[in-house]
């Protein structure tokens, strides 16, 4: 039989059925489901699906944000044979209709009315033929779509199916093959529309093996002692790793957060031992350190900042021994720790972290060495959907920071001499995009080499440093080639700025578009008695501007000329997913962003020719 | 690994000794009360005896006035009641001038105080249904004159004017209380029943304030057309509010004189209304310890003031020497406290504690 999720929460259930596998936050009490109740529910999903006549191989889709019952969903999925879809809660109609037509998905799990709607108004969708949801609040007795069917009935048809077949999703479960495709990964898909990834049975295993057996990531390697929080959404690859995957793998107590905005409250009631975060959030949770201790009473402000800069001295000398302590490092930190850095982690809920990781877009060196000062083990990590997530990674006492680290030991990582992109092969390596072999065809050679599109180099021989996405990099007039990723993470280190687009191929010089952090930037505000309206008229401030051209100038003097941004314009909104001008995870779309705000781009460029 | 914060029941939620720091200060304090009695004065033991009472009263009047908003300057009428029906109870039976059953069990005539007095308050509770704010102060202000001419002039019960009756007789299982034994002293029996008292007392009314009933006292508190439009039965639950607070004074009233030994009608007056108000409004409005706080803090006071003719040598410590007496300096400051408190720090002193509380709970940040 192959090991899947399904079995191996079946497992744990066996093994350890009353201890806590998911903890879910509801009217204020974090309700407790152990890992019997766990298989129990996912095993009537399954029985539910057959009732419904999934077969082997067909797709079931799931809409919602992170709650238990995604992974009922996942597990049952897998357990009878089909493929879980997962669709970001933030997909616009358009996107949704895409998804769903273009996987073929026969069953759809959505959360709630918002989603149930956008599935409605998807038009026509002749594979779909049963709308599951969740939450019934607007839905129930309201709607009269006969494709609609209430969670609980769901249920309750498994539970039907059950007594008369009680062996039926045991006997899927045997028959699946190490080859099924147990998901479709859509990939953002920063150009066009997104591509479904296939992961089979094979390449979760080998993930599960590589990440968390053989301790790819955490050292020791994560078990039933410790608890994530689950809040990126679950149809990405790295949290279905830290959710799902770690939760079935190593038994790790999954938690979910209420919502993205709750995060911060979440975390600090949980205090995970394993934290996962794309840039983004930790560069929010960093800049948050900073406006609380600044905006403290002068007595902490002082006492604050004064360990914030001790903590930037000991990330420095963490980062330049490999994330090791030196005797004078440790002496500090533990002082500070007893002033300063206990309680200012407990606050953020950093507390027991004992490994966290940062991945999925590149991030700032000074981040984490903010983090690693403040004594959270930081690791950036790579990977991407197509190898499962398993690349390379920062081990704990190797870290190089800068670069993505070693490759796991069961991968090979190899640089093309010609164009420098970085290929990988493994086991975990995926089975193609659903429904489009042209496209497999470009990134996966035959011999299993996948070409992840990304130009890197090797470290000392060892380590990974990514310069960028391929296509992304900036050929200028001159003829100089220009990584701006690493520009915009500088700029984007900075607690102002929240978006950085820097632009400039086949142009003089390096401009950059920006968005302003609206949190920060309007507290700043605030302090300096600037009275504003909206987003649009902060970034229309001619202070504003002052303040972000002071960044602008810090992050140039770190760079060659040529590297300089020479001008930038603030973007007059928030970029938006519904806009679609981020992608489902927040990454910047670069082609929608400049089409956009074109004329922005070309007042720059215009009035520095006259 | 402890996760305060990861509230896996509602149990969880609401257990007063939420935290590993709370229940540490508790056991201090707890063992800081037993041990007091043996390193301490026997005159000042009772004067904390005292102020464990009144905390008692102060958490009755906190219930009402703090919790349910309805201010109330009746409180030392609803005092006398318990502090009368106690003695009456256990008072000389064979006694010709004042009335008196002769029962001397202390948990007797402490129930039978509370809830004579509780009644008395049920009796002026709809005149709270109808009044709010400056009109229901000024119908209590009321009741505490017609207390005081009731006191005065029934003899029978309350001894008269300048005579007065003595005070009920602690007993408990066969033990005297307000005697010295073998073992113990007067005040160091008095001084821990008190305390065991005070402590059953606010644990009771602790329990009350974070339960349905304290929720839709605060309710009502903060807007009664709110309140009775979310379903709080407004008149029932100022009902339960002047019931319980004047149950409270009761006890307290009926514990008050022990430690004297003799109650005189006179001091049922306004003025000791107004030392009521004062401590709740010092120790803290609408919180448990803060009334305990306020009390001993009123209570000590004029030991305080007593010593500040040494120091002070304007200060004299009988009236008709010249310069202002430790009396009118103590008058002055429970006016210049409570004007200072109202201003400066409206949460009283517990509005202190709390303050230092979330400087460190929030430490490094200010919120």
């Amino acid at each position: 039989m192959t090991a899947t999720i399904a079995t191996r929460v079946r497992d744990r259930a066996a093994a350890s059925p009353e201890v806590i596998a998911l903890r879910e936050k509801d009217l204020g009490i974090w309700q407790q489901v152990s890992w019997a109740g766990y298989w129990r529910t996912a095993e009537l999903v399954g029985h539910a699906l057959l009732a419904l006549g999934i077969e082997p191989g067909d797709r079931v889709a799931v809409h919602s944000d992170n709650r238990r019952e995604w992974l009922y969903a996942d597990v049952g999925t897998v357990a009878v044979g089909a493929a879980t879809v997962g669709l970001y809660p933030t997909n616009p109609v358009a996107e949704v209709a895409y998804l769903l037509q273009h996987s073929g998905a026969r069953v759809l799990i959505a959360e709630d009315q918002e989603q149930v709607d956008k599935a409605l108004a998807a038009g026509d969708l002749p594979a779909l033929e049963r709308i599951v949801y969740v939450e019934p609040r607007g839905i129930r007795n309201r709607y009269d779509d006969p494709r609609l069917l209430a969670w609980p009935d769901f249920l309750a048809l498994g539970k039907d199916h059950q007594e008369r077949h009680p062996d039926a999703v045991a006997q899927r479960m045997a028959r699946c093959q190490p080859n099924d495709v147990v998901t479709l990964i859509y990939t953002s898909g920063t150009t066009g529309p997104p591509k479904g990834a296939m992961l089979t049975a094979a390449n979760v295993e080998f993930a599960i093996q590589e990440l968390i057996e053989r301790g790819g990531f955490a050292s020791p390697p994560p078990s039933a002692r410790d608890s994530v929080l689950s809040y990126l959404p679950l149809c990405h690859v790295a949290e279905r790793i830290f959710s799902t995957w770690f939760g079935a793998g190593a038994g790790v107590c999954v938690h979910f957060a209420e919502s993205i905005e709750t995060v911060a409250g979440n975390l600090r009631e949980v205090q995970p031992t394993i934290l996962f975060g794309v840039p983004r959030i930790w560069e929010k949770i960093a800049a948050g350190v900073q406006i609380r201790i600044d905006s403290a009473d002068p007595i902490k402000r002082r006492i604050g900042g004064f360990w914030l800069r001790r903590a930037d001295w000991i990330g420095g000398v963490l980062a330049a021994n490999a994330g090791r302590h030196t005797a004078a490092s440790r002496i500090v930190y533990g002082i500070g720790w007893l002033f300063c850095y206990r309680a200012l982690l407990d606050r953020v809920g950093l507390r027991e972290v004992r490994y966290a990781a940062s991945g999925a877009a590149p991030i700032a060196p000074e981040v984490l060495r903010f983090f690693m000062g403040l004594g959270v083990p930081m690791h950036e990590v790579y990977g991407m959907t197509e190898n499962t997530a398993v690349a390379t990674a920062n081990r704990p006492g190797r870290v190089k920071v800068g670069t993505v680290g070693e490759a796991h030991p069961s991968v090979e990582v190899r640089i093309d001499e010609l164009t420098g992109e970085i290929q990988t092969r493994h086991l975990g390596t995926f089975a193609g995009y659903w429904r489009d072999p042209a496209a497999t065809k470009a990134v996966l050679a035959a011999d299993g080499w996948l070409r992840t599109g990304d130009v890197g180099e090797w470290v000392d021989g060892t380590h990974l440093r990514i310069t960028d996405r391929m296509k992304d990099i900036i050929i200028t007039a001159g003829g100089k080639n220009i990584a701006p990723s690493e520009l915009e993470n500088a700029l984007k280190a900075s607690p102002y700025i929240k978006e950085a687009l820097v632009i400039g191929d086949r142009r003089r010089f390096l401009a950059a578009l920006i968005g302003i952090e609206p949190d920060t930037v309007g507290h700043w505000a605030q302090t300096r008695r600037l009275s504003y309206t909206t987003y649009a008229d902060l970034a229309a401030k001619p202070e504003v501007v002052a303040l972000v051209q002071s960044v602008v100038d810090d992050v140039n003097v770190r760079f060659a000329t040529v590297e300089q941004v020479r001008s930038f314009r603030l973007l007059p909104k928030l970029l938006d997913h519904e806009d679609g001008e981020l992608t489902a995870t927040q990454k910047l779309k670069r082609s929608a962003v400049l089409s956009s705000f074109d004329g922005l781009v070309e007042a720059m460029y215009a009035k520095e020719s006259r | 690994m402890s996760r305060p914060l990861l509230y896996l029941s509602y149990r969880q939620d609401m257990a007063l000794l939420n935290t590993g720091a709370k229940r540490g200060w508790t056991a201090v304090l707890a063992v800081g009360g037993l041990v007091l009695p043996f390193v301490v004065q026997d005159d000042l033991l009772i004067v904390l005896a005292t102020a464990w009472v009144a905390a008692i009263g102060a958490i009755g009047l906190n219930i009402v006035t703090g919790y349910g908003g309805q201010v109330s300057l009746g409180h030392a009428f609803f005092l006398a009641i318990g502090a009368y029906t106690a003695a009456a109870i256990s008072g000389d039976p064979d006694s010709t001038r004042l009335i008196g059953f002769g029962i001397t069990s202390l948990p007797v005539w402490l129930l039978a105080a509370g809830l004579v007095a509780g009644l008395a308050g049920l009796i002026v509770a709809p005149l709270a249904a109808r009044l709010r704010g400056l009109y229901l102060a000024v119908v209590t202000l009321g009741l505490v004159f017609i207390g005081e001419h009731v006191f005065k002039h029934w003899r029978e019960l309350t001894g008269g004017v300048g005579v007065g009756r003595p005070a009920a007789v602690p007993e408990l299982f066969g033990v005297q209380f307000a005697v010295d034994g073998a073992m113990f002293t007067k005040a160091q029996k008095l001084y821990l029943l008190m305390l065991v008292l005070l402590v059953i007392f606010g644990v009771l009314a602790r329990n009350l304030v974070r339960s349905r009933v304290g929720r839709a006292l605060a309710a009502v508190r903060d807007r009664d057309l709110a309140a009775a439009v979310i379903g709080v039965d407004v008149t029932r639950y100022k009902m339960i509010a002047f019931a319980v607070s004047s149950f409270y004074a009761g006890v307290a009233g009926a514990l008050l004189y022990v430690m004297i030994g003799f109650v005189e009608p006179g001091s049922f007056n306004l003025a000791m209304s107004v030392q009521y108000i004062a401590m709740i409004l010092i120790g803290g409005v609408a919180t448990i310890s803060g009334s305990v706080l306020g009390a001993v803090f009123i209570t000590l006071l004029p030991r305080v003031t007593r010593e500040l003719p040494a120091v002070l040598p304007f200060v004299s410590s009988s009236p008709g020497s010249g310069g202002i007496t430790v009396f009118q300096v103590e008058t002055i400051l429970y006016g210049l406290l409570i004007i200072g408190f109202l201003i400066f720090e409206p949460r009283g002193l517990f509005g202190i504690w709390t303050r230092l509380r979330t400087y460190w709970k929030a430490w490094p940040f200010s919120h």
